[in-house]
Parts: C-alpha cells; structure tokens; sequence
C-alpha cells in the first residue's frame, strides 16, 4: 500500500474566547489516498469548515492549532513557517469556498485574479498568463473564455463564478483540493451541473478531494468515503455507501431520519418531534364569518409586478432624442393567478430570481402588484390609491433570514407582543401572558421573553419569527423560505412545528421554497414558477410523480438523492 | 456616458444658479460697502457719484440682474478695495493656495493610507496601537493650537524652518509657485503638516477601518488559499476594495481644504485665498466674497464630478451598460 497524501492525526483547533476555549475541532484523525474523495458532512459549528481551514494553515486569530499534525506526503505542516505554508497553498493544496459572491474580488477582472493565482507560484509573462487563463476557463465549461476573460465577476451568475472559483483552485494542478460548501449558494439545476463537473475533473486529474457540506444527498453522489462530525469529532467514517445506508452511530440516523426526503409527506419528522409543546392560545375573534375549509380564501388574479427605473428630465430627453436606450421593463411576476384554497399548504416552488418571493410579498400585502388583485376571502389585502397600505391582519409573513428579519435591539417579547398591541388584539396588560402563551406554544421557554435576539440560535430565532407572525392570528401565513437557512435537524423542528400548528389553528399556508423535498412533505399542492410565470401547478403528489413541463422535470431531476438501504 | 455628464452639467448649472443667488442677497443683507469705501467726510454728491457707480443704488434685484449679465460674460465686477477686477484678483490667490493644499491632501493620503492599511493589518501590534493614539490626537488637537506650536518649535525655538509667508517663487505657465524652489518648499513644509494632520488621521482611521473588516472577508482568504503572497493580497485586493470610501473622503477633504484653509493661511501668512476673503469680509469687499462662495461652489461640483467619475473607474459594477 502506498502512503497516503494526507494524513491527519489527532488534530486540535481551539478558538480563546472570553469564556474560556472553544474546541472547534478537537481530536480529529484521517488519512486520504491520492485522488480519493473524502466528504465531511456535518450541522453549523460541527468544525468541518474549521477542519479545513487547519489544513491548509489559514486559521484566523484568536483561533490556533493546539495539538496534532497534518502530514502532506509525509511532511507535517503544522508549525511549518508562513511562507513555506504560502508555497503549498494554491499549489499542492488549494480551496474552494462556499459563496462564490463573495470569494472573488468584484474589482479584479478575472483574467487578472487569475494572473495573481498565477504568479503566486512561478513566473509567467502578462499573456502566458492570459492564456493560460483563457485554458482555465474552458476546462472548466466557461463558454466564448477567450472573452469572458476580461469580465469583471458581476458580469458572471453564481454557477459560472463557482466555476471561476474552481478554476483558480485547478491552476496549478493541486494534489488536494478543499471543497467548502461549495454549492450550498447555488440553485438546485446549477448545483448538479457542478457536481457532475467536479466529479469528472476530479476523476480525470486524478486530484483528491475533501467535501465539505451538511447536506449528505450531495455528499453521496460525490465521495467515496464519508466523516460524520459533530461538536469538533469525528463520530462516525467509512464507505459513502455504508454510512449513508448503514449508519452506526446515534448521531448519524438521527441526521438520517429529520431529511423530509426519508419520511412520509405530512407526516411529523421523527427526529424533531420530541418535545410535547402547549398549545397556542385561543383565537380572540371567531372563526364564523370564515369560507368553509378547502374553500377558495386567498385569491391572487392575474398579478404582475415590474420594475422599471424612472428617469430624469435629461434622462428621458436623451431617450427621445435616441442618445440612450430605453432600461428594460424586470418582470420579476407576470401575471399570476393562483387560489389558496382555506386550510391548505400551498407550495410555491422556484429557483433563485423566479419571482416566488414577490409573490409572497404581494399576497402578504407588504408591496402593491403593478397589476391585478390580491383578496382575501372578497376582500382586497391592501388599500386602493396611490399609495396603497395593508389593510389586513390576516395574513402574516415568516421571513427567510431569522437574523435579519428580529430587531436586535428589542427584547423577544416586544418583538412579539408589538403588532397584537397595535392593532388591539390584546391589551398592554394582558401581552405578558399571551407572549408566554405563543412562547410555550412554539416550544419555547416562556421566560425567554426578556431576552435580546442575538442570545438565541438561529433555529429558536425562526421560532420567534413563527411566534411573531403567529401572535396577530392571521389565517393565512406566508411561508417565505422559512427553514432555508437552517440545519437538518433543525430544519425538521421547525417543519414539525408547522405542521402542528396548521393543524391546530387551521391556518392556510402560502409556502415558498427552492427545496423540493421539504416542498413535497409539507404541501398539499404545488405551483412551479419560473421566471415570473407559473409552468406547472397540481397536487403535490401527482406533480412530483408524473412531472408534465419540462422545467419541473429539470428541477426534479436535479435534486441529489440519497442511496437507499435494500431492506 | 453622454448622458450622465449632461445631467450632472444640468444639475450644476442649477446648483451655480442658486448659489448665486443665495449668496448675493446673504452677502448685500450684511454691512454698508460705502461706509468703508469712502471717508466719512466726503461731499453728499461724491457719495452718491460713487454709489451710482457701482450700481448700489438700484434695487437688489435689478442689482442681481445686473451681476447676472456680467456674470455670463465672464466678468464679475471689480473689487471695491484693490480696484481690479475680481477674476484677476482670485486667479492671483489661487496658485498659492493651490498648492499647499494638494501638498497637505498628497501627503495625508499618500502616507496615511499605507499606515492605515498597516494598522488594519496588523490590530494588535504595539505599533498599531502607537498609530491609532496618534491619529486621535491629530483629530482633537486644533488646527490654530499645533500651527502655533509647529512656529514655536520649529521657527521659533530651533530657528530651521520659516516662520511664514511663500518664500522665493518660480514662474511656471505664467503663474508663480513655490514648490519648484527649495525655499519655497521649506516655506510650505510647516504650513502644510498643518493642514494636513486632520486629513492624516482621518484617511489613517478608514483605511484602517476598511482593511480590518476585509482582512476577515472571504476574498482575502480565497486569496490566501491560493497562495498570494501578503503583500499581493493587501496592494492588488485590499487597496482596491477600500479605494472607494477613500476617494469620497478625499474629494470632500480636498474641497473643504481648498476653500477653508483660511485658519493655516493666516497663522503662516501663506498669500492665499483664505487670507483674501478674510481680508474682504472685514472690508466688505461684495465682489470678492460673492465670487469666492461660487467659486467654490464650482469647485465641490467639479470635485465631486471627478469623484463619481472615479467611482467608475474603480468599480465595475457602477459602469452603466453592463456588458
């Protein structure tokens, strides 16, 4: 047997913090043999990343490797002297990062981020440079690269960055290369192109690969081993195929189990149950004067919504004058109807820039359609005039980003008790309660209230989110990427979550999603939408069966899959 | 392209309109020129000869009118105290002026980014540090306090540097200026420093500020990763993308120096504009003060123009027609 090209022997990166040592990564050991493709799966602070990081010497302050080694053909690079870790990097060992926005510098050409790649390790004339550059670009896919050479990266969409980003790693014909997330940024379609790329590349070059994700289906169709981490250890290694079919350890079924692609649609995920949460409070207006359930509720007519920019005087003298040219109309949504039938889970389903969250936002009535109408149950969600206002309660939007969408600096539960003061719901004196009530009700301690946002993690984030949108007992709540941005097991609380509380309060959901399996566990029918227009729209079974436009089979086929044990 | 510099040569003419006209009735609401022009014992008829002639006694919008027109033309009046027309007046100030200010706003920018971007660099150094406690001593310690200590120590005490005024000139396109002798440049060294401690410390503190937060950005590591050397990662990545909030501050600091170095100019005795508008404020010297204020008027629009311009240069993504 040949030695390995990598071996990692009990490796320890530890963070100082101000209270005491974070142990990123604590205890790590593998070896790698040339051209073998290593994923390394596992949820947010896991130290797969940190893992990484420690391989190639790139550990930022106050971050150190404490213990252990990374031997590289024999040769250990912990302690090794900057500039001799500078030559390996990029060299023998190069990485990929996961946001391809932001890993190139927007004011470099490409041709010249490749160039100082380039010259980083030998040197080359300004046009060898090039066209090696040119080279680089059209091994990996780029088209007309003799051109797209002199582009700047906004010039690029997130897949052909990613494959800038992949060039650069290839340069110099690494022996490893580290992947990090490196498609978690990109659409589902533009993800399996990668990944197909990736793996004949790195059949081809014979290049070993570390594959770092927390999504296994991606892992599977890539590695031909995988290292399960958890809390800086490793817990579980061996055949992708074993792992993912096989697994021994706890950790890893349970990872296994809260994936919605495993389990019955509708059904509560098994790993995120658990925890018995109290029920919501009651509802402070009867629920009479609503449609019957499955009845039409939300109706969306034939909404568009353009962007178009406005001009100035000599702006729009130019255009006249044919000095300039007209911006073209964006229809980010083009006429659209669509019927939220009451008590239904209504997948809306779409890569990035189709118009799903634009959608969302003018059924919640937070932006007027440039046409058309937005009613719920015969009345208009948002006011007539010139400048519309919402005019509703009843529907209530849960963002994406748990970060982004709390105030930081209200306490949780201001955050949640402002809208039902607001509009009356409850009185000042009462919130206390009620706050508690929604707080138990999403499964959490109803004594969190005094808390600030930043002192929660982003699952319990989303909680209070759903908490919030939930307090101004809407009937309809629009969904909008609502568990994008969390871990699997998290992911599966909260779609647990959903689903008992659209059992409980009979809520209608308008649930907007790029992930086509959580889409299929949770939705009793879905719409496809694609490029502002509807392709598709059907029961949610039927569609993912029996797939009709040619855009929906794309999506479909296009989503990793996880291999499935012979029972 | 075209058409971005037709709006903003619009939006100039009106910002120049305006400011004509703010500035000429702020200007004749203050004071009575004649009561410094001519001794109070003159004759009634002189007195009123010399009001005729300049226009003071029409009424102020027809007095407006009148600069209006003159104006087009190219010419704004004579100066009440020098007896010359205005232009000639201010072109004679400006290469002083000029100057001393590029040499203040050069040396900040030139010396105090790369110190900035060290400090950036390296947070935690003793050095770092060193540079941070003096840049905050160059924003709280007044422009008049450190001149005056610059003449005190360096005139004064030591007797090496001139204390004040331009020194020995050389002619150049006609104009004279004093960067080209060695006199002139020792003349200029103290008055300069002066000017430029503020600005020093301010583009220390962003260029610092920009390279901190960049130093953790994924395009640093990428980098990193790709084995660039640290300077190639601070000179080709780091400068580039902090360049932009630079340039703003550099515009404006250029301007505001340029017009407001009035403090510097009188300690040091520099012949320059700032020492003009000083010297016609007191006099009530009308035209000499509405011609300064829209001069730099002009002067921000200009700078401001070249400024959006850079921006482009900088960074692609603000380049109109995508390609």
């Amino acid at each position: 047997m040949t030695a390995p090209l990598l071996d990692v022997t009990d490796l320890k990166t530890w963070f100082a913090t101000s209270r005491g040592e974070l142990k990123a990564v604590d205890g790590v050991s593998f070896s790698l043999a040339q051209g073998e493709v290593l994923g390394l799966v596992g949820e947010s602070g896991s130290g797969k990343s940190i893992t990484g990081f420690s391989i190639i010497g790139l550990i930022d302050e106050p971050g150190r490797i404490v213990s252990g080694s990374v031997q590289l053909e024999g040769r250990e690079l912990v302690g090794l002297p900057a500039h001799e870790l500078r030559a390996i990097r990029g060299k023998t060992i190069s990485m990929v990062f996961q946001d391809p926005m932001m890993t190139l510098n927007p004011v470099l050409t490409i041709g010249t981020q490749i160039r100082l790649a380039l010259e980083a390790h030998e040197k080359v004339s300004v046009e060898e440079a090039r066209k090696r550059a040119i080279d680089a670009l059209a091994q990996v896919r780029i088209t007309e690269p003799d051109k797209k050479v002199d582009y700047y990266p906004h010039q690029f969409s997130g897949g052909m960055r990613q494959r800038v980003a992949i060039a650069i790693a290839l340069l110099h014909r690494p022996k490893l290369i580290i992947c990090d997330e490196p498609t978690t940024a990109l659409d589902v379609s533009v993800q399996a192109e990668i990944l197909a790329e990736m793996k004949e590349l790195v059949a081809r070059l014979g290049t070993a690969l570390i594959w770092i994700s927390h999504d296994l289906a991606t892992v599977a169709s890539l590695a031909d081993r995988v290292a399960v981490m958890r809390r800086g250890e490793i817990v579980e290694m061996g055949s992708a195929l074993d792992v993912l079919t096989r697994p021994q350890h706890e950790y890893t079924k349970a990872l296994l189990d809260a994936l919605p692609s495993r389990a019955k649609p509708g059904q509560l995920l098994l790993r995120g149950s658990g925890v018995t949460d109290a029920s919501p409070p009651g509802r402070r207006q009867s629920t009479a004067s609503l449609p019957p359930l499955g009845a039409p509720y939300l109706v969306i007519e034939g909404v568009s919504k353009h962007y178009q920019k406005s001009h100035g005087l000599i702006e729009s003298l130019a255009i006249k004058a044919g000095w300039a040219e007209q911006e073209p109309v964006v229809r980010a949504v083009d006429g659209i109807s669509l019927t939220l039938r009451r008590g239904e889970v209504l997948g809306v389903v779409g890569e990035s820039g189709s118009g799903k969250s634009t959608l969302g936002r003018m059924a919640a009535g937070i932006f007027p359609p440039t046409s058309g109408t937005v009613r719920l149950n015969g009345k208009p969600v948002m006011s007539e005039g010139p400048r519309p206002s919402k005019i509703t309660t009843s529907v209530q939007t849960i963002f994406q980003d748990p970060f982004a969408s709390l105030n930081g600096r209200m306490r949780i539960g201001d955050i949640i008790a402002e809208g039902p003061i607001a509009h009356g719901l409850v009185s000042r004196a009462e919130a206390g309660d009620y706050v508690a009530q929604w707080l138990s009700a999403v499964g959490l301690d109803p004594g969190f209230a005094r808390r600030f946002p930043h002192q929660f993690s982003g699952g319990q984030r989303q909680r209070i989110a759903i908490a919030r949108a939930l307090a101004m007992q809407p009937d309809v709540v629009v969904c909008d990427e609502p568990v994008a941005s969390l871990d699997v097991s998290i992911q599966a609380q909260i779609i647990n979550l959903l689903i008992r509380l659209r059992r409980e309060l009979d809520l209608s959901l308008l649930f907007i999603s790029h992930d086509l399996s959580v889409v299929r566990h949770l939705c009793d029918r879905v719409v496809i939408m694609y490029r502002g227009k509807i392709v598709e729209e059907g029961e949610a079974a039927e569609i993912y069966a029996n797939p009709q436009h040619d855009y929906t089979k794309r999506l479909l086929a296009a989503v990793p899959v996880l291999p499935q044990a012979a029972e | 392209m075209l058409v971005f510099l037709l709006q903003r040569l619009w939006q100039a003419l009106i910002v120049v309109l305006a400011m004509s006209a703010l500035v000429f009735c702020g200007v004749y609401a203050v004071g009575n020129p004649i009561d410094v022009l001519i001794s109070p014992d003159a004759t009634q008829d002189i007195r009123a000869a010399v009001i005729a002639k300049y226009g003071l006694d029409l009424p102020l919008w027809q007095q407006y009118l009148v600069f209006l027109r003159r104006l087009i033309g190219g010419d704004f009046g004579q100066s009440f105290v020098y007896n010359m027309p205005v232009s000639q007046l201010i072109l004679s100030r400006l290469p002083a002026t000029l100057e001393l200010t590029l040499a203040a706003v050069l040396f900040a920018s030139l010396v105090g980014i790369p110190i900035g971007v060290y400090a950036g660099y390296r947070p935690n150094s003793i050095v770092s540090r060193a540079i941070m406690a003096v840049s905050i001593l160059g924003f709280s310690v007044p422009t008049f306090w450190f001149g005056l200590m610059l003449i005190m120590v360096f005139a004064v005490q030591c007797g090496c540097m001139p204390a004040g005024g331009r020194g020995s000139t050389v002619s150049l396109f006609g104009v004279e200026f004093s960067f080209l002798t060695l006199d002139g440049l020792q003349h200029m060294l103290l008055p300069a420093l002066n000017l430029a401690l503020f600005k020093f410390s301010l583009m220390i503190r962003l260029a610092r500020a920009g390279t901190r937060e960049l130093m953790l950005s994924d395009t640093v590591k990428f980098a990193r990763a790709a084995g660039l050397s640290e300077f190639t990662v601070l000179s080709r990545h780091v400068l580039r993308l902090i360049s932009i909030p630079l340039v703003t501050v550099f515009g404006l600091e250029l301007g505001s120096t340029l017009a407001f170095a009035v403090v510097t100019e009188t300690i040091f005795s520099w012949p320059g504009l700032g020492k003009l508008i000083i010297d016609s404020i007191t006099s009530l010297d009308r035209p000499v003060m509405v011609a300064y204020l829209m001069l730099v008027a002009l002067l921000f629009i200009v700078i401001n123009l070249v400024v959006d311009l850079t921006y482009a240069v900088l960074d692609p993504r603000l380049r109109k027609g995508r390609g």
